[in-house]
């Protein structure tokens, strides 16, 4: 395997030592490793002590309300229905209001939950259930409020096109702990990847071995090729195997290159991974009550998942993400360090069918919810919740007035939000994080009242969580430093909650 | 008259000894000394005056030198006196530099070579790649029987200093197999092996070069690359992702390379074609290499914020692809490293912010093109109306004027059903865009004014031309320019050895790697100028030379000494690129569907790959020959590319991809293992081999020539038979299986056996990687 040499470790020796080892046949994922316990392999001295083991990041694709969620705002309340003041108008980009819409109170009762007296909406009883193990941040903001853009800040670090996702990052940063699986799994529910794409999880300018695995649970290969072609048992395959090695053993003989030592062991990997992937995959090995917990159904295919517009097909019931929250506890519990779930169908303006927040949403919460809380309680009962990180949320989040481009008036199963990235709602649990709440927004949350916390801040938190300095972890690429948290030294580690 | 600032001062620098360092030998300020300032220092003390610390510039020779509160950081010849030796010696860590919180320290060896640089006199020298390359006298070799040719006595020269020896050529069936894959991405038959290896004459292996480079699958190998640079792709990109008709573009690369349009011309026409005095269509055509930026669809965008990204992209990847310079940092502020300023990048911009497009979802300006079909149809119809309208005249008739008519709606028919690719044009005259800094990178916070300018650092422009895109394109290929021969051998060259005598393609800024034979380098530059920038030559003169025909066998020693052969001393040998791997596979296995250019295909890709958002369009697997076109026709969509390839390194088209960095993992194994297009030509191969007639072990033997060219030894003969012996008895116990893997390879009868055996041979480590 060849990676780049940063230029300026052009005097590593340790890195060029690497690029030697290759040749005792290590396999790329078992480098990884090296890169890990060498700790140096990337541009400086980043490693500190890890909080979390392994990441699961539940990304709500199109963005929840938090106003429906997790923002209870009686002021907002009190002007439902009348002109939103110019003032929140004036200079500001929308994406779809246009002219002066009306405020839109919260269309969902709230109550206090457990010990720390956590507001959420009647929406979320699973959350409620285990309202003391998160910590909701209500004062997230981004620069971007268009999907694609804002979810490659979110997940990039560069709203743009071409950058390494953070599951690239962390993978490169500290390796696999099971080199029978990939490090960065990434599971999709909802009918539709999200706005981005497959950019979302690409290695952008570290090596593509970084790039997340999408795996698949609508039937197909779980990995894209796994299964051997139809006809071509295990014992037959493990023949070609053994010919291949044979073959290639001559080959190494003959011309000495320890890249062909390299191929030996991955092709030994991949028929490891053969038999590794589908038994981690296959969540029917759950007993009932832990299915019952998530609210799963191993085998289920939504027909959701293949139609045209996904969004007017949804059930509550529906147990595609249920399924994905449960293999991604099996993933971490096998050591995949990096679990991305996207949901899709959260953009609810309330334009089309399928896409309000008072009839989608309630049906889209209802498909995470107990899913959620089940993940939760599952992992902390078998004593993993302290090193697994959950994060939660979309990549923006929505106005507090009602989007008036199609629907000037309040009707039914068409009352929706437009995007709006200046105050959302995300929330962590886990991983060493403190549950509580941190940061507020002001009576109307239009805007962050005490304690913003940037895309950056987040991302220098997780980072930070999974045992990584945000701001020494760089890769060099085009003549920079690149990090995820961006080039300047804004985004820092909020230490406030962390536990 | 052309003022050249730098190279005619320069033009008397140059680089000699950039051997490994000995101790009495004179520190070299660019080899020993830049590269530890500018990892450790310039981020502070550079030239970014709004990041620059204490008023303190070490990235020149005056700023160091300047007097400071009675202290100077370099006083020359006198380490004692000078500040930056006492900062970074310095064991107290409020004084020692750099700071102990910057994650940055100086080895003990780095801190000596400072301070015997400052005692050797302190002298700046212009960064490498800032001066004009130049031939220099060839050096002198021991073993001066080894060279062919100039480029063998700089490796030599190199080699011999090392100690290593170089090696002895690669047999011959290695060797045509190797210059095949290069020079089209095409393995040889084994029948153009064997004439090779009969043909003892000195001429035989130029013979094979100049048929290869005849040939038009030359063109589609190296298009390829240029298509990386381009971010070619069928889509638009962000969350809609459409389709975009540019598959045009595509093939005027190809064309372009073999026809071998020189280099400057070539670039001359993608990024101004549309400014040359009556440009034809292709030369407009040409111009569709900068629309390759994403347009966003997305509902609710800011078209503006679209458009500006779109301009800087095509600013960074014009300096990238064409000069090696990393702009994008210098968006936000003064780039740290090298000397591009804020205001340079915007001045740069202004020439770049004059065009029509503007992230409009119908992407124009457009160029509508007819296809050949077209255009019969468009020029019979005209000359049906030509007639009519001669009858018309002659005798009027109503009935007439409606056939006219008829006809003329026909040929707004074909006109409208025409392919439209996008292309740069400039806006008329009074409609020009004002261009104000963006302060801090963000559009919507403009700065000052700016007027439109190049680089003054790597030559000027003519006073009397108006300051354009085609002025650009002059400028980055007019003699003054040092970068654009230099970066464009450096690529042509990585391509064929897997790593650049600069090995930081990307990056010939100060930042960048310093090239392994800098001499070999500039005599390769100043070659391809003066042979009027042809690169088929280029290619011609490097896989000529002894160098290139190397055999890549390496032992312990060799290894050891030189891991990653920047040295030379063997033969290149890695992996296939991912779309040399598929067209291989189809090439021995007789699948190949040989058509160059048209729109692009859809070879089979599993079920549910596609799911974008808000994206009718719908991935239909081929059925007919597009199912078995080059790998460079798939269908390219930028949120969800064409997965096989991607496993196998190829990038995702959003951006310019100077050099893709190769992997070797267990994804790979499963693609060639099991994607039923891998599978498909194990089939197709076995096919091929049973059709040989005698033993099993001739038609092994056949299966192994048309996957290695080379002949089977005894020992890999065997084992593939004892396989194949092994397979035929367990499939004859379960003909169920067998009937499954037949069908599986999209045969209807056939040995499942052998198909393994071909699947076998298509994954052994040596048909995967250049030989």
């Amino acid at each position: 395997m060849e990676l780049p040499i940063p230029l300026r470790q052009k005097q590593a020796v340790t890195r060029r030592h690497f690029f030697g080892q290759t040749g005792l046949g290590f396999g790329a994922l078992a480098l990884q490793s090296l890169l890990a316990s060498d700790g140096k392999a990337a541009a400086g001295n980043y490693r500190i002590p890890a909080k979390a083991k392994s990441i699961i990041y539940l990304h709500m694709a199109g963005s929840p309300s938090q106003l429906e969620l997790f923002e209870d705002k009686p002021e907002l309340t009190k002007f439902h229905g009348q002109e939103c003041p110019q003032e929140y108008l004036e200079g500001k980009r929308f994406a779809f209001i246009k002219g002066t819409p009306k405020m839109l109170g919260p269309q969902f009762k709230y109550r206090k939950h457990g010990e720390t007296g956590q507001t959420l909406s009647e929406l979320l009883p699973g959350l409620a259930s285990i309202a003391d193990d998160v910590c909701v941040i209500r004062s997230m903001h981004t620069e971007q409020f268009n999907h694609s853009p804002a979810q490659l800040l979110l997940q990039t670090g560069n709203p743009r096109l071409g950058s390494p996702s953070i599951g690239s990052w962390v993978n490169y940063g500290l390796g696999s702990e099971n080199e029978n699986l990939p490090g960065f799994v990434v599971l999709a529910s909802g009918g539709k990847t999200p706005s981005a794409g497959k950019s979302l999880w690409g290695s952008g300018f570290l090596p593509t071995v970084y790039q997340g695995i999408q795996c698949r649970t609508d039937g197909g290969d779980p990995i894209l090729y796994l299964s051997n072609p139809s006809g071509m048992s295990r014992a037959a395959r493990r023949k070609t195997l053994d010919a291949i090695r044979d073959l290639n053993t001559f080959e190494h003989q003959n011309i000495g290159d320890p890249e062909t030592l390299t191929r030996i062991s991955q092709y030994e990997l991949a028929f490891r991974m053969q038999m590794s992937v589908p038994e981690v995959m296959d969540i029917g090995k759950e007993p009932k009550h832990i299915l019952e917990l998530y609210g799963a159904q191993p085998g289920h295919v939504s027909e959701a998942e293949s139609a045209a517009d996904p969004r007017v097909l949804y059930k509550g019931n529906d147990p595609t993400f249920a399924n994905n929250c449960l293999l991604a506890r099996r993933l971490v519990e096998n050591g995949v360090r990096f679990v991305q779930l996207y949901d899709w169908g959260w953009d609810h303006h309330g334009s089309s069918p399928g896409e309000s927040v008072d009839e989608t949403l309630p049906i889209k919460c209802q498909q995470i919810d107990r899913a959620i809380a089940g993940l939760i309680k599952d992992l902390k009962q078998r004593g993993l919740f302290d090193e697994t990180l959950i994060v939660w949320g979309g990549e923006f989040g929505r106005t507090p007035m009602m989007q008036n481009n199609v629907h000037k008036e309040l009707k039914k199963g068409f009352i929706g939000r437009d995007h709006h990235p200046h105050a959302f709602t995300m929330w962590m649990a886990g991983g060493g994080i403190k549950p509580g709440s941190y940061g507020n927004t002001d009576e109307i949350g239009y805007y962050i009242g005490e304690n913003p916390m940037s895309i950056r801040d987040l991302q220098a938190t997780i980072l930070h969580q999974i045992g990584i300095d945000p701001h020494r972890f760089s890769f060099a690429y085009e003549g920079l430093n690149q990090r995820l948290i961006g080039p300047t030294e804004e985004g820092r580690v909020v230490k406030e909650i962390i536990g | 008259m052309k003022c050249c600032c730098l190279a005619a001062v320069l033009f008397l620098v140059c680089l000699v000894g950039d051997s490994a360092f000995a101790a009495d030998e004179l520190v070299s300020f660019n080899r020993d000394i830049r590269p530890i300032l500018a990892k450790n220092c310039f981020a502070c003390h550079g030239p970014d005056e709004g990041a620059r610390e204490a008023g303190l510039r070490l990235d020149t020779a005056a700023g160091a030198t300047a007097g400071r509160d009675g202290r100077r950081a370099l006083v020359p010849g006198q380490p004692s006196d000078s500040e930056l030796v006492a900062r970074v010696e310095s064991d107290d860590p409020d004084v020692v530099m750099p700071p102990a919180d910057s994650g940055h320290e100086l080895s003990a060896e780095e801190k000596t070579l400072l301070r015997r640089w400052i005692s050797e006199g302190g002298e700046y020298k212009v960064h490498w790649s800032f001066t004009q390359p130049m031939k220099i006298e060839l050096p002198t070799v021991k073993q001066d029987a080894w060279p062919k040719h100039a480029i063998d006595h700089f490796v030599l020269a190199k080699l011999e200093l090392q100690k290593l020896t170089p090696s002895a050529q690669a047999d011959r069936y290695r060797l045509i197999r190797r210059v095949s894959l290069d020079l089209t991405g095409l393995p040889p038959t084994p029948e153009e092996a064997d004439a090779f290896v009969a043909d003892s004459s000195d001429e035989a292996f130029g013979r094979v070069v100049d048929r290869l480079l005849a040939s038009e699958a030359y063109g589609e190998r190296w298009a390829r690359m240029w298509l990386d640079l381009a971010r070619y792709a069928d889509t638009k990109g962000y969350e809609k992702d459409r389709h975009r008709d540019v598959w045009k573009f595509r093939d005027w690369v190809i064309l372009a390379l073999n026809r071998d349009l020189p280099y400057d011309q070539f670039t001359i026409e993608q990024l101004a074609g549309d400014l040359l005095p009556d440009a034809s269509n292709e030369q407009i055509l040409a111009t569709a290499f900068h629309r390759n930026t994403m347009t966003n669809d997305e509902g609710g965008t800011d078209n503006e914020e679209f458009r500006v990204a779109a301009v800087k992209d095509r600013v960074d990847t014009t300096l990238q692809v064409w000069m090696g310079l990393t702009m994008r940092c210098a968006q936000c502020h003064s780039h740290k490293y090298d000397p591009i300023s804020h205001q340079d990048y915007y001045s740069l911009y202004a020439i770049f912010n004059q065009t029509e497009d503007a992230d409009r979802s119908d992407d124009v300006p457009v160029l509508p093109l007819p296809s050949p079909e077209q255009s019969v149809q468009i020029a019979e119809i005209e000359a049906g109306i030509r007639t009519l309208q001669e009858q018309q005249k002659e005798t009027p008739d109503t009935s007439l004027e409606a056939m006219i008519k008829e006809q003329q709606k026909k040929l707004a028919t074909v006109r409208g059903s025409m392919t439209k690719t996008p292309i740069m044009k400039e806006l008329a005259e009074g409609q020009r865009r004002d261009t104000r800094i963006h302060q801090r990178g963000n559009f919507l916070d403009p700065g000052d004014k700016v007027e439109p300018a190049v680089l003054g650092l790597f030559g000027s422009q003519d006073a009397d031309v108006p300051v354009n895109r085609l002025s650009v394109a002059r400028w980055i290929v007019q003699p003054e320019n040092p970068l654009t021969a230099r970066v464009m051998v450096n690529r042509v060259w990585a391509r064929l050895f897997g790593v650049g005598l600069v090995e930081t393609e990307e990056d010939f800024g100060t930042q960048g790697m310093i090239p392994s034979h800098p001499e070999l380098l500039d005599w390769l530059a100043v070659e391809f100028r003066e042979n009027g920038w042809s690169i088929k030559k280029l290619i011609r003169t490097i896989v000529l030379s002894a160098t290139y025909q190397q055999s890549a066998v390496v032992d312990a020693e060799k290894l050891a000494a030189d891991p990653r052969n920047i040295l030379l001393s063997r033969g290149p040998r890695f992996r296939l690129s991912a779309e040399t791997v598929r067209d291989q596979a189809l090439a021995v296995s007789g699948l190949l569907t040989q058509k160059v250019g048209g729109p692009s295909v859809m070879p089979p890709q599993p079920d549910g790959v596609w799911k974008s958002t808000y994206n009718a369009l719908k991935w239909i697997d081929a059925t007919g020959p597009d199912r078995y076109r080059r790998a460079l026709y798939t269908y390219w969509k930028r949120t969800s590319p064409y997965p096989a390839m991607i496993t196998f390194d190829a990038g995702s088209g959003e951006v310019c991809q100077i050099r893709r960095v190769r992997t070797n993992t267990p994804l790979q194994a499963l693609v060639t293992l099991n994607d039923p297009a891998y599978v498909e030509a194990a089939g197709a191969l076995a096919k091929r081999m049973n059709d040989v007639r005698g033993p099993t072990s001739e038609k092994i033997r056949r299966g192994f020539r048309l996957a290695l060219v080379r002949p089977p030894s005894a020992a890999e003969a065997s084992r593939l038979l004892e396989v194949y012996e092994a397979l035929s008895a367990s499939f004859e116990n379960d003909s169920g299986a067998a009937e499954k893997l037949v069908n599986a390879a999209n045969l209807e009868k056939g040995d499942a056996a052998m198909i393994a055996v071909a699947n076998v041979l298509l994954n052994l480590d040596e048909t995967l990687m250049k030989p």
